[in-house]
């Protein structure tokens, strides 16, 4: 059950977006959002679901590991195309009841939000599908580098070494409470039973020699690192250096493009 | 039969994934009551994965467990049960302690059982006494202690539930001298007091012999042998083939046959050794 969770959930298919700068990716997926919040109408906002459509099938991650991250997500957008259908002004009643009122405009409202959380899971799912979580740190750490001109120069670099340790330690963790959750049960410990409170109790021996298992890695491997003369990014370089390739400028301005065809569609109608 | 019998038993991990990977493939073997059965096999042969089958811990891909001629996934539902019957001492069960005092964290498997109370209280002192955890230790906090301290705290943790069959992982490892002999001698008690039969996986070579009554041994998932300490070590040969090795004591006689020495060489613990030199000095003596 706990090795269902996927983080970083890296899907390897060797496409065009794969081998794109991960700076430029985030840029782009930045910019994908931008435009889709921009869209006001239909037109526009059809145009940025055709656009980030067209970025799922280059990716070449099958469309069902999409749709997996929209069943996590499902309740949330349901309760926004709920709240938004009683908040229309104008159109066409459809059903009146006390102080609630249904109208057209309001559908409308609704399928259009619903749309727009849609395409906004579907782009940055995008992102970590075609991104290792190790080149989006480095990228975040990159993108993130002219904070050096304010004095933050090792609030960056720990940040991002910080988001590295946590993303490598994840399914180390995950092996981790397995192998104590085994134990528990060896001692009859009742995991699956029981109501609300007595699952949060039963969760008690679980979390505790995880926690303190936590902290012992973390002293060690913060030793490890001293061992090998780590002291925070002065002066450190990289194995694989991010460099913009002609392809990631094409694609660029593709989406430079795209985001300007949204503007117009949103002035013409 | 047996109190613990497994039949055909066969565990893939990973269910339809394309990486399919026996880790247990067909095992089968039959375990009477009371007996010692040591498990040995190279890193990845499946050990671990067959012993967590014994207390229902995994269910198996085929096959089954039956513990007292009874299918332990018979119910699902009273699968807990059985893990009380059957305990099991994970590698490194230190790592488990959780409770604030010693003696609330030896109470975890008995409480779960239904214990409580006097019974309760009684059944942990019962374990704190054989396993040499003194009075003065139950209010202390098990994260105080030292290594082998801990180790022996969660052994009782598990011993406390009064399991039928025992089985350790690796109990010994990362232990000093001193301590691996204390968890060889706390396993030891708690058989003759309980009658318990004992599993142990281990990678001494020397503990097996000394304290097995039969040995199982793993290569690739399967059983390569299962037998009497004489027939497993006796095979040198099929040993090392699979990564594995016989006593030091059998691999100096071994070396001493090969010398010229006329010596037998199905020696597997120092004892044995002794009695075998005496032997050699009293022939050397009358000839």
């Amino acid at each position: 059950m706990l090795k269902d969770i996927t983080f970083g959930q890296y899907y390897d298919s060797k496409s065009v977006i794969h081998k794109l700068d991960p700076r430029v990716k985030i840029v782009l997926m930045i910019l994908f959002i931008v435009f889709i919040f921009v869209s006001q109408n239909f037109f526009a906002l059809i145009f940025s679901a055709l656009s980030v459509f067209l970025v799922v099938l280059a990716s070449k991650v099958p469309l069902k590991m999409y749709l997996k991250n929209m069943k996590a997500i499902l309740p949330v957008l349901i309760f926004t195309a709920v709240i938004n259908v009683f908040y229309g002004d104008g159109g066409k009643v459809l059903l009146s009841f006390w102080i609630i009122e249904i109208n057209t405009q309001g559908i409308y409202k609704a399928v259009f939000m619903a749309l727009r959380i849609l395409l906004l899971i579907f782009i940055s799912s995008a992102l970590t599908y075609t991104t290792t979580p190790n080149d989006l740190t480095d990228a975040i750490e990159s993108l993130l580098s002219p904070l050096r001109f304010v004095g933050l120069k090792s609030a960056v670099h720990t940040l991002a070494m910080m988001m590295t340790i946590a993303l490598r330690f994840i399914p180390t963790l995950i092996e981790e409470a397995e192998k104590i959750m085994n134990a528990q049960k060896a001692r009859g410990a009742d995991l699956e039973s029981g109501g609300l409170v007595d699952r949060v109790k039963a969760l008690i021996p679980i979390l505790i020699p995880l926690l303190i298992s936590s902290v012992r890695r973390a002293y060690e491997l913060a030793e490890a690192m001293e061992c090998r003369c780590y002291n925070g990014g002065e002066g450190k370089t990289r194995m694989k250096q991010m460099k913009m390739k002609i392809t990631d400028f094409y694609l660029s301005s593709v989406a430079v493009l795209m985001c300007a065809v949204v503007i117009v569609l949103n002035i013409l109608f | 039969m047996g109190i613990l019998e497994v039949k055909n038993l066969t565990h893939t991990y990973g269910g339809s994934s394309p990486f399919i990977n026996d880790a247990v493939s067909n095992v089968s073997f039959s375990v009477e009551q009371g007996e010692i059965i040591g498990i040995i096999g190279h890193t990845g042969s499946g050990k671990s994965t067959l012993v967590q089958h014994l207390n229902g811990l995994l269910k198996p891909t085929d096959g089954m467990v039956l513990f007292c001629d009874e299918d332990i996934w018979a119910n699902p539902k009273d699968i807990r049960k059985i893990r009380s019957k059957v305990g099991l001492v994970f590698q490194y069960p230190e790592y488990q302690l959780f409770e604030e005092t010693v003696f609330a964290d030896i109470s975890f498997g008995p409480k779960n059982m239904g214990l409580c109370g006097e019974e309760l209280e009684k059944t942990v002192t019962e374990i704190c006494e054989l396993v040499g955890v003194k009075p003065e230790y139950y209010e202390k906090s098990p994260f105080d202690l030292s290594g082998g301290e801990k180790r022996r705290v969660a052994i009782a943790g598990v011993m406390a539930m009064k399991p039928q069959v025992i089985i350790f992982d690796e109990p010994t490892a990362g232990l000093d001298p001193k301590g691996r002999e204390d968890v060889m001698k706390i396993i030891k008690d708690y058989r003759i007091a309980t009658g318990a039969t004992v599993i142990i996986i281990s990678h001494s070579m020397e503990d097996m012999a000394l304290l097995a009554d039969k040995i199982l041994v793993m290569n690739k998932g399967e059983i390569y042998k299962f037998g009497s300490v004489y027939d497993v070590f006796s095979d040198v040969e099929g040993l090392r083939n699979i990564g594995l090795n016989v006593p030091i004591v059998t691999k100096v006689f071994l070396q001493l046959k090969e010398l010229g020495v006329d010596i037998k060489t199905e020696i597997f613990t120092v004892e044995n050794a002794i009695d075998e030199f005496k032997k050699l000095k009293e022939g050397n003596k009358n000839a």
